[in-house]
């Protein structure tokens, strides 16, 4: 049996484990997304208040709150999901690699590239595995049949799946189970190589023994990824993120790293919400 | 508990009634569909089943022992039986009793009368030696002495309390005088004639092998005699010169088409064919010589097909050859066009022979006997063999076919006693003997015809017209009218389907979506008639601009798109966003208006002024006003909401964590629409277009008013076609009940409902596995 020992408990033993980044005041090239002065409106109803925060390369950073707070509208900002809502207007920056994604002139099909995103539910499409995991190559014009071969091994190892499908790579990924199909739904994202991972409650629809696989292998990616995880699971959260930000009805209520955040809280609204009185 | 207990029992009884009342209704539809399917097939078929000869009365007559019987005849409802023997006398049998309260009572066999046909002097102690059939009721008396007499047995129908009796008669339409045929009054061993109201012609071979042709040329009509009295008429005699083959062998047989324009003169293996139709001269034709399946096949008999055209010729080896007249490169010539086998392999026949060839007055059927009287029945045209069998014991004395073809009359030695006579008589079940699978579907060679072809062509104004009865060519039609109508509908809807569902906005989506579907709603007779009566002309006129607007409308809409993607987006954002589709309602019009007001002039640059007469004259294409294009237009528009409201669903229930999944790898919206949405919405849309299919084929009132309804087998986009559905819809209502026709339309129906069982089952099997594959969704 895999005993799911809290993370928590283990940074602090852990020589290895570095101190604590300073999210205020982090060198540049430390930085993966700089938001400033975020502020969303759904028609005239504002789900983002002010939000500014940088998010560390290569950490993972979870964003928790009680439904509704707006902790996935903000990750939906990053790759500018949000532009398909109707109605939906944004002012403030979000800078990638120094450069602000919501600048007029920046592609949002390129931009997806580099910020990719994993959704609550599987999404398989109706195609085989190995058309799934190749399916972002291709649209970029990749043909080459060994640069997919490659590519699609390589995800699917990274998304610790190989082992799984190797043989059956060409049935529908319909087949998989939900936890192999989030599985599969990672290794597709990570085929194209983007910088930043965006995983929306990732685990919300899959049983315990995926949603332990998936934890370990969001571990492994930040070693390539920077990644950001939405989770209304505060173990999750505390279980696989360096960084944890809590919102509240649209604001950032408190952005430190996990192991400070789930120990010490300086909000009230925060240590409320982490020992249950809501959420 | 006792609430607890009702109120489970109320609802055991509400879901059992539920339970019943749905299955119920379950089965009522399939039963209804089922019911439909077995009424069609048990209208259809009869058509389809062989024919059936079987013994019906048999009466043994006594007759003076030389006396021989030389013909016999029934009249149509077979009540009355006649022969005519050597001596000249004509004996009347009862076929049927008497109803009891007739007056006069009598049973089946007895005899209504007996009389001699020599009425006046000079037949003293003759004895006939032939009796001439022709294709009417009439029959011509010769006699050992050469003397000649036309009778007409007859039959008149009495109604006396209340019930009808047939009353036997003879009449004399030439009078009861010897008719002089032959100048110098010799024998005529071979005599035939036909006649029409105001001429008689004979053809005949005299003893001293002479070749005559003379004409009887009425002052008034012949039919209007029937007292006996003698008649004014004209006597025109002819020789018609003899090749040295025929005065050398003689004359074996003479027919005399009932139109009176051909001879034929059969001499040994040889025919030859005079055209009788010149006054002055009797032309030689042609001659027939047909190839015999080996060296000792000789030919044994000759017959006349209904109709004038066939003539049937029959061989030593048990073969029927038909022959009729095509137009070649060298003139109409007479070919031999199918050929029957009369023998029976299983059966040991003793002589295979055809001694005689008996053809049906209105039908191209015939039957052949042997000297063994083994009979075969045939249909020409359809070259169906449609029966055979033993009939009598030897060749017999007389046979003749009942005028409504239900009946035959053999008259034949009884077969017990030899001294006896027996007359036979036999039920005829073949009602639809020009009906085979193969004549329906394949190329059928009618008379007339340059070749075999695939022909639709149930009625004419003529008595003696063959219907002809190929369902290929209205199939084709359906399946162009269908074709042409999805190439016009398919990309229309679908592009429609695919622009409300995925990039309209909802707001103008959920305006747009049932206005389309409204269009469903429009009576399809008032889209046949716009199409049949102003579309057709309008294209006519100006089809140039037809043409143009098939490029210029994708054009212009692209065009605009393109501007409005371009306009910036500073005022962009000030227009509302539903007006970049409205935008395009004045640019189609102003396109149209511009390829309308662009036709004449185009046609006056390129086409000499006239498209149509262009097609016509310069390129060989022929127009039709009411063609393929303009049913592809109107029933395009009949189909587009069905299609595309079916589509539209499918597109718009693919799920948003699918599309959204694409744009989060980087995809654009087209590689999204292309790579996931359609591909996930495709079982939907190819249900849809089947649909689309299904209700093209079976659509009526559109192809009806707009098609032309001209059954032919072409491509041609400016040509017409008739369909299945519009067929049945033209001439049901004149097709009579019971005929080859009637069962024919229903098997036409038939046909169509298997093509749109196949198409929705197809649809529905394609369906099925797609939504397997895409499952889980």
């Amino acid at each position: 049996m895999i005993s799911i020992s809290p993370k928590v408990l283990a940074t602090g033993s852990d020589p290895l484990i570095k101190s604590p980044l300073d999210l205020n005041n982090l060198p540049p090239e430390q930085v993966a997304l700089d938001i400033k002065q975020l502020n969303l409106f759904y028609g005239k109803k504002q789900a983002l208040n002010n939000i500014t925060m940088s998010i560390p390369k290569g950490q993972v950073t979870a964003f928790i709150g009680p439904s509704g707070c707006g902790k996935s509208t903000l990750l939906r900002c990053i790759n500018r999901m949000n532009d398909l809502v109707d109605d939906c207007h944004i002012s403030g920056e979000i800078n990638l690699n120094g450069h602000n994604i919501y600048n007029k002139h920046v592609d949002v099909a390129e931009l997806r590239r580099k910020v990719g995103m994993v959704f609550q539910r599987p999404n398989p499409f109706p195609k085989t595995i190995y058309e799934n995991v190749v399916y972002g190559l291709r649209i970029m014009g990749e043909n080459n049949r060994r640069r997919l071969n490659d590519a699609a091994e390589q995800s699917l190892r990274s998304a610790a799946l190989w082992n799984e499908v190797k043989d059956r790579l060409h049935e529908s990924a319909l087949g998989l189970s939900g936890g192999q199909q989030q599985r599969l739904v990672i290794a597709r994202a990570i085929a194209i190589q983007p910088e930043v991972l965006l995983l929306d409650e990732p685990t919300s629809a899959l049983d315990p023994i995926s949603t332990l696989v998936i934890e370990e292998l969001i571990n492994d990616l930040k070693k390539q990824f920077t990644v950001v995880i939405v989770t209304h699971n505060m173990q999750q959260a505390a279980r696989v993120s360096d960084q944890t930000a809590f919102m509240y009805m649209g604001d950032l209520i408190e952005y430190s790293d996990t192991n400070t955040l789930f120990t010490t809280p300086l909000k009230k609204k925060t240590e409320d919400y982490i020992t249950g009185r809501y959420g | 508990m006792a609430t607890l207990i009702s109120a489970t029992r109320s609802r055991a009884v509400k879901n059992s009634l539920a339970k019943w009342l749905i299955t119920l209704g379950g089965i009522s539809v399939l039963f209804t569909l089922v019911l439909i399917f077995l009424y069609l097939l048990y209208v259809v078929m009869p058509i389809f089943e062989s024919a059936k000869i079987e013994p019906a009365v048999n009466i043994s007559i006594d007759l003076p022992a030389n006396d021989k019987v030389l013909a016999t005849g029934v009249d149509e409802l077979q009540e009355l039986v006649y022969q005519i023997t050597d001596t000249g006398t004509i004996h009347f049998y009862h076929l049927t009793a008497s109803a009891e309260q007739a007056s006069n009572q009598f049973l089946v066999g007895d005899k209504a009368l007996s009389r001699s046909l020599f009425a006046s002097d000079g037949f003293n102690q003759e004895q006939l030696v032939s009796v001439v059939n022709s294709f009417s009721a009439n029959k011509l008396l010769h006699t050992r002495s050469g003397k000649t007499l036309l009778i007409q047995p007859g039959f008149h129908a009495l109604y006396a309390n209340d019930t009808r009796e047939i009353i036997a008669q003879v009449n004399y339409p030439l009078g009861q005088k010897s008719l002089k045929i032959d100048e110098q009054q010799a024998k005529l061993p071979q005599l035939a004639f036909a006649l029409d109201d105001e001429k008689i012609v004979f053809v005949a071979f005299t003893e001293d092998k002479r070749l005559i042709k003379t004409s009887f040329i009425a002052d008034d009509e012949f039919g209007s005699n029937s007292a006996g009295d003698d008649i004014d008429y004209e006597i025109i005699y002819q020789q018609i010169d003899l090749p040295t083959a025929i005065v050398n062998s003689g004359v074996d047989e003479i027919k005399v088409t009932p139109d009176l324009s051909l001879a034929f003169v059969r001499t040994g293996s040889t025919v030859w064919v005079y055209s009788l139709k010149e006054h002055d001269e009797v032309r030689l034709k042609a001659t027939i010589t047909p190839i015999l399946s080996s060296e000792d096949t000789y030919l044994t008999s000759m017959a006349l097909l209904s109709g004038s055209s066939s003539v049937l010729l029959g061989d030593s080896s048990g073969h029927v050859s038909q022959w009729f007249e095509v137009a070649t490169e060298s003139g109409r010539q007479f070919k031999q066009i199918r050929s029957f086998n009369a023998n029976d392999d299983s059966q040991k026949q003793t002589s295979k022979a055809i001694t005689a060839i008996y053809t049906e007055r209105f039908r191209k059927s015939f039957y052949t006997m042997t000297a063994s009287g083994w009979v075969n029945v045939f249909y020409t045209t359809s070259s169906a063999h449609l029966w055979q069998g033993q009939l009598a014991s030897s060749q017999p004395a007389a046979f003749t076919i009942a005028p409504r073809a239900n009946g035959l009359i053999i008259i034949g030695n009884d077969p017990l006693d030899a001294n006896k006579q027996n007359l036979q008589t036999f039920s005829v079940h073949n009602e639809h003997p020009e009906v085979t699978w193969q004549a329906l579907w394949q190329e059928v060679w009618y008379e007339g015809y340059p070749e075999p072809d695939y022909i639709w062509q149930s009625s004419s104004g003529s008595d003696d017209f063959e219907a002809k009865f190929s369902l290929v060519p209205i199939s084709f039609g359906t399946i162009k009218a269908a074709f042409y109508a999805m190439l016009f509908a398919v990309p229309v809807a679908l592009s429609a389907a695919i622009y409300t569902a995925y990039f309209m906005t909802p707001n103008l989506r959920k305006k747009v979506k049932p206005t389309i579907e409204m269009m469903e709603a429009l009576p399809t007779v008032i889209l046949g008639f716009l199409a049949g009566l102003w579309l057709a002309p309008l294209m006519e006129e100006y089809l140039p601009a037809i043409f143009m607007l098939f490029i210029l409308l994708p054009l212009a809409t692209l065009l605009t798109a393109f501007s409005w993607h371009k306009l910036p987006n500073k005022v962009k954002d000030k227009l509302p966003e539903t007006l970049a589709p409205i935008l395009l309602i004045p640019v189609i019009i102003l396109t149209t208006y511009v390829a309308f007001s662009l036709s004449p002039w185009l046609e006056a640059m390129l086409f000499n002024g006239d498209m149509r007469q262009y097609l016509t004259n310069d390129l060989g294409i022929n127009f039709d006003q009411r063609n393929a294009l303009v049913v592809g237009i109107a029933m395009g528009f009949a189909v587009i909401p069905t299609i595309y409201t079916m589509a539209e669903d499918a597109i718009f229930s693919v799920p948003g964590h699918l599309t959204n999944g694409s744009l989060a790898l980087g995809a654009t919206q087209w590689q999204t629409l292309v790579g996931v949405v359609l591909l996930t919405a495709s079982p939907g849309i190819f249900s849809a277009v089947m649909m689309g299919l299904g209700r093209a084929v079976g659509e009526t009132m559109i192809v009806l008013m707009a098609t032309g309804n001209t059954p032919i087998l072409d491509w041609s986009i400016f040509q017409g076609m008739r369909t299945l559905a519009a067929n049945i819809a033209v001439e049901m209502p004149e097709a009579e009940v019971g005929s080859s026709h009637y069962r024919i339309l229903f098997l036409a129906a038939f046909v169509l409902f298997i093509f749109t069982f196949i198409f929705n089952t197809a649809a529905e099997f394609v369906r099925q596995r797609l939504r397997e594959k895409y499952s889980s969704m």
